[in-house]
This record gives C-alpha cells, sequence and structure tokens, in this order.
C-alpha cells in the first residue's frame, strides 16, 4: 500500500505530525555568539542539553534521549576519528552537518518501515573572530538551517531551538532587536535568559503572535528560576588552548545573573 | 570499498568502545601485532633497546618535573637536534618517550584522542587511573612489533590527579606494559642509569630530598643530570652549549602544565651548572 505514492506522502505527512507533537514540549535552547565565545543555555528539568562535540563545536538538543545519544555519539567518532587522521583545525561542522549528519536523518525520516530520529538539534562552532562563528539547526527529516548570510536574510550572531516553530520565531525576534556579537558574557546570559523565557513562555498558548511585555517576561524567568537549575556552556574564543568548549555550573552563573 | 571517514555508522552502538578499537574498526590504526611464535617469518631472538634518548622525572615542591633531551638518533647519525620527547596529552598529563618516535608520538595522538573521546562521550572525565592503564594497553599491543625489532617505546607519564586527594602522579613503564608507580623519580632511555645514580643520591644525601626542592633547585638537578648522561651516552644531547639548545622541562601541578620558557632554563643553566 505504502508503495503508491500518494500513500507514501500520506505516511510521511502523518509521520510529521507525529514528531511535531513529541517535540512541541521541549524546552528551549539559546546559542548566543558574543564577544569571546558562543554561550549555550537552557533551564534543564533532569537530563542535560547541551553537549560538547569537538575542540571548537558544540550541541544542544531535544527529542527522545536515546535518539539524541545516538546522534551525538555518531558525531563524536566522526569528528574525533577527523581529527585523529587529518588535524583538528579539519574538523568542520558544515561538513560534519551537510554530509554526515543530514544524510542520515533525512533517510531515516522518508523509510517508512524503519524509525527516524526524533531530535531536534542546535550545533554551533566558534570562529576565530565573531564573523566566524557559525550555527546550524539540524531538523528530523534532516532539514538544516543556518545562520549565515543568504540571499533571504542577514547573518545572525545567534541560533534558537525550541518546541514549536512559534516558539522558535518569537525568541528569534527578541534576539534579533537585543542581542548583538559585541555583548559581553554578563549581557548574552541576559538576553539568552529573557529569549529562553519568550520561548517557554510561548510554548503553554497556542496563539502568541507578539513578543509578551518586558515585565511578564521578567517575572515568569524569576518563578522558573526559583525551582530549575541553568545548564550552560560556552565556546570560548580564546586562541591559546585547542580545547574550547567548558560547561558553567548554575552555582558560577546565579551571581552573574543577580541584580 | 574503502570506508569513507565522513560516513556515519548507523549501527551504532560503540559506548563500550574505547578510541584505538573505533579506530581499529575504522580501519585507521594497525591491528594490534600479534607475536607469531610458529616459525614463519623469522623474528629477531633478542632485540636491543634501541631508546636512545634520557627523559626524567621526579616529584618536587611544586608537583612533578619532567625533563627530556632534545638529540634524535639512527644508530650513530644524530638525526635532529630539537625533538619534543615531553608531550601533553591532556592539561593534567603529560607523557615523556624514550623509544622510536613514530611509534611514541603515534601513541601519544592515540592516548590524546582517547581520553577527550571519553570524556566527551561518556560525560565524564576519565580517571587517572583509567589514563594509565590505556598507555599500559598501547604498549602491550605494540609489543608483537618490540619482538619483530621496530617500535619499542618506553614512557614516563605524570599526571595531577584530584581525586580522592589531590597529588602529583609518576607513573613508568617497560615495554610490555607493565606499569610501575614511582614514589620520587623515574628515568627513562638509554642515559637513564647515570639519571637514577644522580637522583638516588640527591634524595637520599642532597641538600634537601627531591620532594622539597624549590623549582629553580629542581631545574638545576635535572639539568646537572641530563648533562650527566649526556657526557657518557652519545645518544643524548645534554645541553648544548655552542647551539644554545635547551632541554625541553615541563611542570605539572594543580593549576595544569607549564612549559618553562627556554630563557629560564638558560638562566639557571648559567647560574647553577655551566
Amino acid at each position: 500500500m505504502i508503495e503508491e505514492p500518494y500513500r507514501w506522502v500520506e505516511a510521511i505527512a502523518n509521520r510529521r505530525e507525529y514528531i511535531e507533537a513529541q517535540l512541541a514540549s521541549g524546552s528551549p535552547i539559546a546559542a548566543l555568539g558574543y564577544r569571546d565565545g558562543i554561550l549555550f543555555l537552557t533551564l534543564g528539568q533532569t537530563r542535560q542539553k547541551i553537549f560538547e562535540i569537538y575542540d571548537r563545536i558544540a550541541m544542544g538538543a531535544i527529542g527522545h534521549p536515546g535518539d539524541i545519544e545516538r546522534l551525538r555519539m555518531g558525531a563524536i567518532e566522526l569528528a574525533s576519528t577527523e581529527g585523529f587522521t587529518r588535524s583538528a583545525t579539519d574538523v568542520s561542522l558544515r561538513r560534519l552537518v551537510h554530509y554526515s549528519l543530514s544524510p542520515v536523518m533525512k533517510s531515516a525520516f522518508e523509510q517508512v518501515y524503519g524509525p527516524p530520529y526524533l531530535a531536534r538539534m542546535l550545533f554551533a562552532e566558534v570562529g576565530e573572530q565573531p564573523e566566524g562563528d557559525l550555527f546550524l539547526r539540524v531538523e528530523y527529516d534532516g532539514e538544516i538551517a543556518t545562520s549565515g548570510a543568504t540571499f533571504a536574510q542577514a547573518r545572525q550572531d545567534f541560533a534558537v531551538l525550541s518546541g514549536t516553530r512559534q516558539s522558535r520565531e518569537l525568541m528569534e525576534s527578541f534576539l534579533k532587536t537585543e542581542h548583538g556579537a559585541d555583548a559581553s558574557l554578563e549581557a548574552a546570559l541576559k538576553s539568552a535568559l529573557d529569549a529562553w523565557s519568550i520561548g517557554h513562555m510561548s510554548l503553554k498558548t497556542t496563539d502568541a503572535k507578539e513578543l509578551p511585555e518586558r515585565a511578564a517576561v521578567s517575572k515568569y524567568l524569576q518563578e522558573q528560576l526559583a525551582h530549575t537549575g541553568i545548564e550552560a556552556g560556552i565556546l570560548e574564543r580564546n586562541k591559546s588552548r585547542a580545547i574550547r568548549y567548558r560547561s558553567l555550573s548554575d552555582k558560577e552563573l546565579r551571581p552573574l545573573i543577580s541584580d | 570499498m574503502e570506508p569513507s571517514l565522513v560516513a556515519f555508522d548507523q549501527n551504532f552502538s560503540g559506548a563500550a568502545d574505547d578510541f584505538p578499537a573505533l579506530l581499529r574498526r575504522k580501519g585507521l590504526l594497525a591491528p594490534a601485532a600479534i607475536v607469531n611464535s610458529q616459525g614463519g617469518t623469522p623474528r629477531q631472538k633478542s632485540w636491543q633497546p634501541t631508546e636512545a634518548t634520557t627523559i626524567l622525572a621526579f616529584k618536587f615542591s611544586g608537583g612533578v618535573l619532567v625533563a627530556g633531551d632534545r638529540r634524535a638518533t639512527a644508530g650513530n647519525t644524530v638525526v635532529y637536534d630539537r625533538a619534543d620527547k615531553v608531550l601533553e596529552i591532556d592539561r593534567h598529563s603529560i607523557m615523556a618517550i624514550a623509544g622510536v618516535p613514530a611509534t611514541a608520538w603515534e601513541m601519544a595522538r592515540v592516548l590524546e584522542h582517547s581520553f577527550q573521546y571519553f570524556r566527551r562521550t561518556q560525560l565524564q572525565e576519565m580517571s587517572v587511573d583509567g589514563k594509565v592503564r590505556a598507555l599500559s594497553k598501547l604498549l602491550r599491543d605494540n609489543f608483537g612489533f618490540v619482538m619483530q625489532g621496530v617500535g619499542v617505546v618506553v614512557p614516563i607519564f605524570a599526571t595531577y590527579d584530584s581525586h580522592p586527594k589531590p597529588e602529583a602522579r609518576l607513573y613508568f613503564y617497560d615495554a610490555m606494559g607493565a606499569q610501575f608507580e614511582a614514589t620520587d623519580y623515574a628515568a627513562t632511555g638509554s642515559g637513564s642509569p647515570a639519571v637514577r645514580g644522580i637522583l638516588y643520591y640527591e634524595n637520599n644525601w642532597g641538600a634537601k630530598p627531591l620532594q622539597k626542592l624549590s623549582e629553580d633547585e629542581a631545574v638545576s638537578i635535572a639539568l646537572r643530570a641530563l648533562d650527566t648522561a649526556a657526557e657518557s651516552d652519545t645518544s643524548t644531547g645534554g645541553v648544548d652549549r655552542g647551539g644554545k639548545i635547551y632541554p625541553l622541562i615541563k611542570i605539572v601541578s594543580r593549576a595544569g602544565i607549564t612549559t618553562l620558557p627556554e630563557g629560564k632554563i638558560a638562566a639557571v643553566f648559567k647560574e647553577t651548572v655551566a
């Protein structure tokens, strides 16, 4: 039955609907390029969502833990073997995502008898200059969105990931006006927390088209911070070290946001 | 068909894989050499230790000091006089090598990636015991080559352990992969007998035990020891006074690894050795 083209399209559409529903409650993740690196941030409930992939590459993901784990391991394997046989500078996020992850996710998604990857991922690679930072979002169907300048859009110094498209777009429109690549870590941290709150608030309503009031955002953020931990990591621009990733603990971050 | 480097392994099940196993699975690392005991290829009956160099390491008040001369030789020929035999593996670990450079540097590279790979995949730092064992296993895997007369490596491994209590740890190995923890000092390479004599003497009857030495005193003893080794061992460079080539000295401490700048080594040398 499914061999008929129409059935296949229908099966794919059902599958897309199913996956979107599964991902819809995923807590947002923001990645912001700032003066000294890239900050990844989310407010964590239970499991870890931000991971180191290689010297200059980190990843944030929402979805099924088993699928995230397989993709994460795959990405680390590829980056590590590439870095070992050639050199660390030859490991590139663009190649990792375009030539390895995306095709695999696409074919898993479209082979309707096999399981798709239930995951949405956000990758970033820190550059020598803020203009060299690269952000890539990879969807469960292998679709790639980039922060780089294209014909359709100007370059963005951030990328976000959320459970729904509406939530993501609100976060993006907030960061577009609030965040710049020359921000300090403290400023980036505040923007990221606000963006997370906006994204998380909109997951709870179906018709949030406009950005919420600023007071409402900070009230919501304070409520959330009272009972959830901050999960964050940075990719440092500091050239003196090969390994740029460092996770930031909740304890380290709290003093930076208390004012 | 040659496996593609960028091919994504969909049957991934490798949480238990260590990095060398992953490399072997992908055909990127030579399989562990098997010693053929049924005749076949003729093998050397007794291998000559060819670890022509001098490496020393000892604990002092500021951590562990690891020093190595800079000479690389092939038989009687000096091939290179600026070889780097004291290698940083991660932020707190140093592997210093005596032996065949090609094998030793490859081992260092595998080891470096193994530790990173473990941390990234398992989301926790490898324990010091795990790291020490990882090097032991690489040596063991290499032993077949050693028996065939190629690729002998005899390293020293120095690291700083923060668990259970913060302390510097120092290990030396034999070519088969046995590991020994050194309480005070270790030396390897063809010039090591002289160095061991000096370190033993200093530790027992010197001005103070090695572990009490200040950084400058430690550097001074390291330079004197290497210079003594070079006096009788042609494969050890010691200090090249004419060419102003000094040994490479690194220190592992709680804060990480410091490579002593040449200027500092030169100053200590001028004051206490030359």
